[in-house]
């Protein structure tokens, strides 16, 4: 470097430094007097410095390397286009956004785009952020999805990846922040790994399942397609995870007109996973069939390779026909549709499916159609009513054994029933054989005829009980249907003559309705027995989950004062939980001890107690105030029963120093902190925690009972602050009296 | 051992020739760790390259050998490495997007607030050539900063200057290479 660059950059270096062009030049006349030059030198180099800035920081966007191009030396048009420079709207890598900072564009589509993003408080982790690119009303969507948040909250399944907040960016667009899933789309995971139709019908149970687990917490998903569908690897295995709860019902706007259609179409991708009522659009009308009707086309494309109807077809049609297309017209079943694919097409279908087209059509043929196009019915009552439902049939098929997809002929079930049995046929027949050689006609005859005649006796049995559980079913929809009406009454005496043998999400919802509004009315009898109901319908689900449920049979029991039947119900309950992982064991906690509990109950319990202190370090950390301040009111009341009392105090002012506010949580923890005072012999303080106590839950019985909203509490919530109320008030003023 | 470990423990002996040594040793590496690193992200990821040069440096001092402090050296292979497989990668892509027959962007013919973020980085590298004629110091601050991502205070170490040096020259350099990308002479 000679002196002359020497000298040039010193005194570029410090002009730059000076803020205003005034001082700037001022500088510039002194240092470089007589050497004009020199001084147009460095102002081009002045000129120059901003336009640097931006090139070398736009160069540096494409700095990184895509995934394409390191994995072969031949590059692909793909892999250019994915380290192309941020599109307008988009928001650069680098940039914060509420507490999160995006490191990566990790996906794209018509309604927006997804980050990879760090997270840095209350945790540090990696999540998936998602912008909405449409022009959307961000205040609505963030109040849609702040309506949903609860529901949000209580899912937790391991084929569900968790949403965990919402937001607005600066420029306006409103975003969601989901845990980060590293996977590919379903279909794309199938395919690649050239899995066959049984590995693909294993994976789809899950996903069913997840989907179920959602429904029974009353959270339809609303856009279930291939790409709201990863799969990952966890320890080598292929876990299926749904993702996008909530984000369909928080952005769906009323559309009705064809202009807002686009948009629409836009938003959610593709029509061709739409159920038909969800294209109608009428916005009222659409509940957890819908998803089924989703999972039915996810089905037949990891099958055949294609949706039911063609995407693009459905799009170009507009608006009125492709409502009538789905309303209408019949899709093709799985196999008749793999039977028209075109030569080329049909074979790289089946080797991707570790078959050959005319066996992968077999397979498909029969079961695996009847089972789609009962899953695809237009008809939403004549479909699966649960994705339990769904998976049960398939697991069926899976094992050889009827499918409820079909009507059962006869000769369907002996098919079934032959191919389960198959090794145990041919046995049976070579000994018939050796017995024929040795035994009249006739007596061969009388066994052929009295094994006809068990085989019929048996279908008409399988038969009986697919008309019951039909006529349940319909039972179960016309008291739904009361029930939406509020014409409790009617909907009782149905229920009356029930006997539930099915899971059913339907019926698990009208028994908890029935539950409710016996319970509001203070008829605890029929309150028990519907709740006791719901619980057995929940167990039928197998996925047996619902412990809010477990909340709501608590109280009528005790109110009923049937001391016997609660302690059979805490002791069940806490079998059922203990030993499996529960997210929500503070609730088994808290409705097993609404009454003392004696030493076995209490040692029963440690591990749903320590589970609930895990949960409750979770949420803590997690500035999940809601659940963190119940559990703490769980804790409390688990160490007020074993009689730790000064630790019972300290969750009590944990959960009360919680700023959320929830009146039914708070009343519980002074009234157990009351007793724990007592106990302790702070006789002021738990008198002044009983009346604080005590006031709020009076004042909420004065006014109209109703059910409530987790935000307000529900009513069980105010029945079990009342039920403790009580025994704080025996407690207390009986030690007043003594005195 | 790895290879790289030798080569880094010559050069810290002072052998003749060792530097050269180092930077295909580097290079293989990196594009080697970077495409099994990239096999099990999804198509669409993307990799920077500060992290894999991160990775590398942590998987040759994690090899027992902690006692040699020659990073510099390392640190400065590795990011002419990364220049070198930045560069290849823009000049695939650049020439995918131009109808595959162009070798090289003619500069004159490119409007430059039009120019694709790879092309501006071929455009960057050869500007690059010019300055390492005229400034090598320089130079070497831009491959350290721009293709190997590193900070100034990591640059300073590795060079041996203080930061307010990097600073300087790193503003220096980013202005007089666009002056010669913008009129090429």
């Amino acid at each position: 470097m000679n002196t002359a660059t020497q000298r040039e950059e010193v005194l570029f270096d410090a002009a730059r430094k000076l803020a205003g062009s005034v001082e700037r030049g001022a500088f510039l006349d002194r240092a470089c007097a007589g050497d004009p030059a020199l001084r147009a030198r460095i102002e081009d180099l002045l000129a120059a410095a901003t336009d640097a800035e931006r090139f070398f920081a736009e160069g540096s966007s494409a700095v990184s390397l895509p995934a394409a191009s390191l994995q072969s030396s031949r590059g692909t048009p793909a892999s250019a286009g994915a380290i192309r420079a941020s599109q307008p709207g988009e928001e650069p890598v680098g940039t914060r956004i509420g507490r999160y900072k995006l490191l990566q564009k990790i996906g794209e589509g018509g309604w927006g785009v997804v980050y990879m993003a760090e997270q840095e408080e209350p945790v540090r982790r990696r999540v998936a952020l998602k912008i909405i690119k449409l022009g959307m009303e961000t205040k609505s969507v963030i109040g849609r999805f702040e309506a949903e948040r609860q529901a949000l909250a209580m899912m937790d399944h391991p084929n569900i990846a968790r949403v965990f907040d919402a937001g607005a960016t600066e420029r306006g667009p409103p975003y969601f922040v989901m845990e980060l899933i590293r996977g590919v789309k379903i279909t794309a995971y199938c395919d690649q790994h050239h899995l066959d139709t049984r590995q693909r019908l294993e994976l789809f149970i899950q996903i069913c399942h997840a989907i179920q687990h959602a429904h029974q917490k009353g959270i339809i998903h609303g856009d279930i397609k291939p790409s709201n569908i990863m799969v990952t690897l966890q320890d080598g295995v292929p876990v299926p995870k749904v993702i996008d709860f909530g984000i369909s019902k928080a952005t769906e706007a009323r559309l009705t007109d064809q202009l807002l259609f686009t948009a629409y179409a836009q938003l959610i991708g593709t029509p061709a996973y739409m159920s038909p009522e969800q294209a109608e659009m009428s916005g009222l009308d659409t509940d957890t069939r819908s998803d089924i009707y989703s999972l039915g086309v996810v089905l037949y494309e990891l099958l055949t390779g294609k949706t039911p109807f063609d995407a693009k077809a459905l799009i170009g049609s507009g608006l009125d026909e492709m409502r009538r297309t789905l309303r209408e017209r019949e899709p093709p079943r799985p196999s008749i549709r793999l039977n028209t694919l075109p030569r080329q097409e049909s074979i790289r279908t089946a080797e991707s499916r570790q078959a050959e087209p005319a066996r992968l059509i077999a397979l498909l043929h029969g079961d695996l159609d009847w089972i789609v196009m009962k899953a695809l019915e237009k008809d939403r009552t004549r479909r699966y009513e649960t994705a339990n439902g769904l998976a049960m049939d398939i697991q069926r098929y899976l094992n050889n054994e009827p499918v409820a997809a079909r009507p059962p002929s006869r000769m369907y079930r002996l098919q079934k029933l032959v191919r389960r049995n198959r090794v145990v046929f041919a046995a049976g027949g070579a000994v018939a054989a050796a017995l024929v050689a040795g035994m009249g006609t006739s007596t061969w005859l009388f066994l052929k005829e009295r094994e006809a005649r068990h085989r019929a006796v048996a279908a008409e049995q399988q038969e009986a009980r697919l008309r019951h559980d039909a006529e349940v079913r319909e039972k179960i929809t016309q008291a739904a249907l009361l029930v939406s009406q509020e014409r409790f009454d009617g909907a009782d005496n149905l229920l009356r003559e029930i006997v539930l043998t099915q899971p059913t999400v339907e019926g698990a919802a009208v028994f908890r309705a029935m539950g409710e509004w016996h319970a509001l009315h203070n008829r605890w009898k029929e309150a028990a027995e519907r709740f006791a109901v719901l619980l057995r319908i929940n167990k039928l689900d197998g996925v047996d989950v619902s412990t809010l449920d477990y909340l709501e049979r608590g109280p009528p029991l005790i109110e009923l004062g049937d001391t016997d039947g609660y302690e059979r119900f805490r002791q069940e309950a806490i079998a059922r939980f203990v030993g499996t992982p529960c997210p929500f064991a503070d609730r088994i906690v808290k409705i097993s001890l609404l009454l003392p509990a004696n030493k076995r109950v209490i040692e029963a319990m440690s591990p749903l107690a320590e589970a609930t202190a895990k949960s409750f370090a979770e949420a803590d950390a997690d500035g999940d105030a809601f659940n963190a301040a119940w559990r703490s009111v769980s804790l409390a009341l688990w160490e007020y029963r074993r009689g730790d009392y000064p630790k019972a105090v300290e969750w009590c002012r944990r959960c009360l120093a919680y700023p959320e506010y929830n009146a039914p949580r708070t009343a519980t923890a002074r009234v157990i902190l009351a007793m724990s005072y007592h106990q302790l012999g702070r006789v002021d303080e738990a008198y002044s925690e009983l009346g604080g106590g005590r006031e709020i839950i009076e004042s909420k019985y004065k006014s109209r009972a109703d059910r409530g909203t987790p935000v307000q509490g529900f009513w069980f919530d105010w029945g079990l602050a009342r039920i403790l109320l009580r025994e704080a008030m025996t407690l207390i003023e009986t030690a007043s009296r003594r005195q | 051992m790895t290879e790289i470990t030798q080569v880094l423990q010559a050069i810290g002996r002072g052998e003749s020739g060792a530097s050269e040594k180092l930077l295909p040793l580097v290079y293989d590496d990196l594009r080697r760790h970077a495409a099994t690193r990239m096999a099990r992200e999804a198509a669409g990821q993307t990799l920077q390259p500060t992290a894999l040069v991160h990775e590398a440096w942590l998987r040759i001092v994690g090899n027992g050998d902690r006692t040699w402090q020659n990073r510099a050296h390392f640190f400065g292979a590795a990011a002419e490495a990364m220049r070198r497989i930045l560069i290849e990668n823009a000049r695939r892509k650049s020439r995918l997007k131009r109808g595959g027959h162009q070798l090289r962007i003619d500069i004159d013919e490119l409007e430059l607030a039009a120019t694709t973020p790879d092309e501006k980085i071929l455009l960057i590298d050869e500007a690059l050539e010019k300055l390492q004629a005229e400034d090598p110091e320089k130079a070497r601050i831009v491959v350290l900063k721009f293709f190997g991502g590193r900070t100034n205070q990591e640059v300073a170490e590795i060079m041996g200057v203080t930061e307010r040096t990097v600073e300087r020259h790193w503003a220096y350099a980013k202005a007089w290479l666009f002056q010669m990308i913008r009129a090429p002479k």
